[in-house]
């Protein structure tokens, strides 16, 4: 299967709580991850890397002989992976902190297992992108490398605004990106008045990845919010 | 302010010397009459010299004697006494002490002399006895005589207006006084009476000098003492805010093992369907508890402003969309269909905030939705614009609330603000924090039923005034 190659990435949990190592070792088994190792000090963390070489690590901030910032650093000096921060320290200075270093995300304990799957799902995607350029989705696939939409083995390019905005829907699959974040996506920094643009955008996308675009099952919209895009093999 | 509490003081001074001064007077007046009344009281000896007539008797030759009483008043007096024959002027009578130097004759022009003033420096009285004149002589610096008895009558009649007089130009120079003197009090006063009045505010010092070196050095330790005072209740406060953040980061990790597992066991196919709906309940209840306590920490750090404000200009709309997308994606079993509608003018509203606090807020009330709506509910999120304020309105269609529920809710404050005992009715934290966010930017929150009543629902409305400069960067 396809969805599965994010399955086989190799996955590194840090925290110097066993009883929380186990449980999201569990999590992660029963969703399908099947390559994963743990460390519950700096030290060991370390070790694994340099010899396992994780392509995702999942940090605690606070640990026995070091704090979890000063381990992304050490990371991040010889290994180019992404890292998600999950950790007790809710305050907003560390969360700060945590992603201005630039992990890829932060989430704060306690959470639900669905919520962890989901966030990792989105940092492999992203980080990952260009080793699965072909999307499936219901009735069409996105190639992304070659910007096309493969429906009915006809290829149908996409514009630059269609190809950004597909991304954005893609990085965040299953969930619900706002109006706002495709704007901004699309058009940068200033996103204020293109929310009409972005409808039409919407319109055009549908009409080459849905069977049927006035009654769409890949792309749906979310009355007021914005689009969320699922996968095919997500069902 | 000040110059009323200084003019004060001084209109109180001026009515005090007024009041001394009148009294002073009235008393001087009644201690002169008494004085001089005592005094009067001998007759200033011609009295005396009336009653020596009476105890001098005729021995019928034309000689006189003096009787026992007589003796007695001359010499309790130690005075002489002669008596002055009418026509003749000589004197018929004298007594036995009667000084050499006193003449035995005695003219017209001398008597009326004598009688105004002195025989040799002894003071005179006399008194008539018959036609004939008893002239005593008192012992020298007995009495003063004034020889010039009489006064211009005009002086007499003006005597009322001159006193008022006096009296006035009294006052007037008492005054000069006064406001000489008390020109320096008030200039010495005046600092600290600023002092003291700013204690309250900041931490104050006044110059330990001059008059009242002792009260500035009282406000001095005042005004340290209550900076002391302040500082230790902040410490106080922020070790709380520390302990709580410590408490509910423990409970974090632990919580974690709850949350994951509950939920696992949850979706766990194999188990039957008690034991997974027993993990349900798990599972929700440690969601309250996770809220809990995110809600305490912030609550405490909100309360003792000791939660940074990142302020910077956002699109409120946006943030809303945003807080309710993210709902909405954790929303698994799509229990709460949740929509948002942007009124017109309200979509690229711009105000000073802090995306995240607004974001709590916002997610807070949600959740508020979820707790209380086990079931599932209906969720309406709006922002609008108008009457010069931006407001974020959100409302559930689920149970609602009662009346005097929501009186409760609108007027009760939450334990961590109230000193009270712990009986008294409390409400969750969701909302304090709403409260305090919403307050921190300046805002003020509503809370109502749903707009169809007869369906209940509870709504939260958050208004936020539009300010001039949030057109700036």
């Amino acid at each position: 299967m396809d969805f599965d190659r994010w399955k086989q990435k190799r996955i590194l949990v840090v925290d110097d709580e066993p009883g929380l190592l186990q449980m999201v070792v569990s999590i992660l088994n029963q969703d399908g991850y099947t390559q994963i190792k743990t460390a519950g000090t700096m030290r060991e963390a370390l070790g694994v890397c340099q010899e396992w070489m994780p392509e995702l690590a999942i940090l605690d901030v606070m640990l026995p002989d070091g704090d979890g910032f000063f381990l992304f650093e050490q990371i991040k000096s010889f290994l180019d992976i992404p890292i998600l921060f999950l950790t007790a320290r809710g305050e907003d200075s560390d969360r700060l902190h945590g992603l201005g270093l630039g992990a890829d995300d932060y989430l704060v304990k306690p959470f639900l297992p669905k919520e962890l799957l989901l966030r990792i799902g989105i940092i492999l995607r992203r980080f990952y992108k260009d080793e699965k350029p072909v999307v499936t989705l219901k009735g069409s696939q996105i190639d992304f490398s070659r910007a096309e939409v493969i429906r009915g083995g006809e290829r149908i390019p996409l514009t630059a605004k269609e190809f950004e905005i597909l991304q954005a829907l893609y990085r965040n699959a299953g969930r619900i990106v706002t109006i706002d974040q495709l704007c901004e996506a699309a058009w940068g920094d200033n996103p204020f008045g293109y929310e009409n643009s972005l409808m039409a955008h919407i319109r055009r996308i549908r009409e080459k990845i849905e069977e049927y675009p006035s009654s769409p099952v890949s792309l749906l919209t979310v009355r007021g919010l914005g689009y969320k895009l699922t996968l095919a093999d997500k069902e | 302010m000040r110059n009323k509490s200084i003019l004060k003081l001084v209109s109180r001074f001026v009515m005090i010397i007024v009041c001394s001064l009148l009294v002073l007077f009235v008393l001087n007046i009644c201690l002169f009459i008494g004085v001089s009344f005592q005094g009067v009281a001998s007759g200033g000896g011609w009295q005396v010299t009336e009653e020596l007539t009476a105890e001098l008797q005729e021995n019928g030759d034309g000689t006189y004697f003096v009787s026992e009483r007589g003796k007695q008043i001359l010499a309790e007096r130690d005075a002489w006494a002669v008596l002055v024959q009418d026509g003749t002027g000589d004197v018929v009578w004298y007594s036995e002490n009667l000084p050499a130097e006193i003449p035995l004759h005695y003219t017209a022009a001398q008597i009326s002399a004598d009688t105004l003033g002195y025989i040799e420096d002894y003071p005179t009285t006399t008194a008539a006895r018959e036609n004939d004149l008893l002239i005593m002589g008192h012992p020298k610096e007995t009495y003063w005589k004034s020889m010039w008895n009489t006064y211009d009558l005009s002086l007499i009649k003006n005597l009322p207006r001159n006193a008022v007089m006096i009296f006035l130009v009294n006052l007037l120079v008492v005054f000069l006084i006064y406001a000489f003197s008390t020109s320096g009090i008030v200039r010495y006063i005046r600092p600290l009476i600023r002092g003291i009045e700013a204690l309250p505010e900041e931490r104050v010092y006044v110059r330990e000098k001059g008059l009242f070196t002792d009260l500035a050095h009282s406000v001095n330790e005042a005004s340290e003492k209550l900076k002391i005072q302040e500082q230790e209740l902040k410490k106080k406060e922020r070790a709380r805010a520390n302990w709580i953040s410590g408490v509910s980061h423990d409970i974090r990790t632990p919580l974690s093992m709850v949350m994951g597992y509950a939920a696992q066991m949850e979706d766990d196919a194999e188990l039957p369907d008690e034991a997974r709906k027993r993990a349900q309940m798990i599972r929700l209840q440690s969601v309250k508890m996770k809220n809990l306590v995110n809600d305490l920490n912030l609550a405490s750090k909100l309360e003792y402003q000791m939660q940074p404000l990142h302020m910077e200009r956002i699109s409120l709309a946006a943030v809303v969309r945003q807080t309710v997308a993210e709902f909405a994606n954790l929303d698994f079993e799509e229990k709460y269909p949740i929509c948002f509608e942007a009124k017109e003018g309200s979509g690229r509203g711009m105000i000073r905030g802090d995306k995240d606090l607004l974001c709590r807020a916002i997610g807070n009330i949600l959740t508020n939705s979820q707790v209380h709506n086990p079931d599932g509910c209906g969720i309406m999120v709006e922002t609008d614009a108008g009457d010069g304020a931006f407001v974020i309105r959100l409302e559930d269609d689920g149970i609602g609330i009662g009346e005097e529920e929501l009186q409760k809710l609108q007027s009760t404050p939450h334990y961590m603000m109230s000193d009270g005992g712990v009986e008294e009715p409390r409400h969750g934290l969701g909302l304090l924090i709403v409260r305090q966010i919403v307050a921190a930017h300046g805002g003020t929150v509503l809370l109502d039923h749903g707009r169809q009543e007869e369906k209940g629902g509870f709504a939260v409305e958050m208004h936020f005034p539009i300010k001039e400069n949030d057109d700036e960067t």
